[in-house]
């Protein structure tokens, strides 16, 4: 199942907060699509969500991760 | 997509991107109903750092008056509020610091009497008095009702911190089952604010992981602020402790 988190308009580290809880409310193995709009973000948020044990691919500004 | 409003997010963000936290446990804490014993040395910072954290229903009871020389270490408190009930002094505040909660000052003596009916629909309550008789009155009631407390005491260089949940881990009379025969307030002890400080810093660091959902170790944490260091002490529960003895 694939969700799409758009959060264009909002700046860091709030990105990674947002990213955060709507990762925690899925299930393992479930898809979230993150739409990005902070540079600081693209590079941040990617790293964020590694370090808390998900995949993360980036799609241009956007981040496709995968809940473990 | 979350519950929580998007200011909350803001304002709670720096929390919230711990890994030991999340929404859950923000939403706990804004459930929670919070007693504080106490609006002094060791008042100010529990109930500065609970504000501020979010806890939805924070009372703080205390019945005296601010003096100028409780502004060294009660950070509540400013030189202005000199005469001012200590309860409502904090709360202002408090509502200041945290326009999104509800703070509810009991300017009122906690003991015996009424420590039953304050305890009663709280969540938690955290012992900031300055008086054995008020620390075991509220350990009885909180055993009585079965609500989770942080007991604290600091005095001179040395301070104690103790989480306790009834009938789950000791009481505090289980540790201490009575009042040191001549104990010696901070009028005749004296104390340096920060002493105060992280005593209460602890309180109120304890407090919040009960609130979320966080396990904290049972017994108590004796600390030395001369070394800035600290020893934990494990307390078995008391069969025949008078106030959660089975």
């Amino acid at each position: 199942m694939s969700t799409t988190l758009d959060i264009r308009d909002v700046t860091c580290p709030l990105t990674w907060v947002r990213t955060k809880l709507a990762l925690e409310a899925m299930q393992p193995g479930e898809e979230l699509l993150v739409l990005l709009g902070d540079p600081e973000a693209i590079e941040n948020v990617p790293r964020s969500v590694r370090e808390a044990g998900h995949d993360a691919t980036v799609e241009g500004s956007a981040v496709r991760i995968v809940r473990r | 997509m979350s519950v929580l409003s998007d200011e909350e997010l803001e304002r709670y963000s720096r929390a919230l991107v711990l890994p030991e936290w999340g929404q859950a446990q923000q939403l706990r804490v804004r459930r929670g109903r919070v007693l504080v014993v106490g609006a002094g040395a060791l008042g100010s910072p529990v109930a500065l750092y609970l504000a501020g954290a979010g806890v939805g229903r924070l009372g703080i009871a205390d019945d005296d008056e601010v003096e100028l020389s409780n502004l060294h270490r009660q950070f509540l408190h400013f030189t202005p509020d000199v005469g001012v009930p200590k309860a409502h002094s904090a709360a202002a505040k408090l509502r200041f610091l945290n326009p999104e909660i509800v703070i509810e000052p009991y300017p009122v003596r906690v003991g015996e009497g009424n420590a039953p009916g304050l305890v009663a629909d709280q969540d938690l309550v955290v012992d900031c008095s300055d008086s054995f008789a008020t620390r075991y009155a509220i350990n009885a009631a909180c055993c009585g009702a079965g609500v989770p407390l942080v007991e604290g005491g600091v005095v001179g260089f040395t301070g104690l911190v103790m989480a306790i949940r009834p009938f789950e881990t000791a009481c505090y009379r289980c540790a201490f089952p009575a009042a040191p025969p001549a104990a010696p307030s901070c009028a005749e002890a004296g104390i340096l604010g920060p002493a105060a400080g992280v005593v209460g810093a602890m309180q109120a660091l304890e407090a919040l992981k009960l609130l979320a959902g966080i396990p904290v170790r049972e017994g108590f944490v004796q600390v030395d602020l001369h070394d800035l260091a600290t020893t934990r002490v494990s307390v078995p529960r008391r069969a025949d402790c008078p106030d959660c003895g089975s």
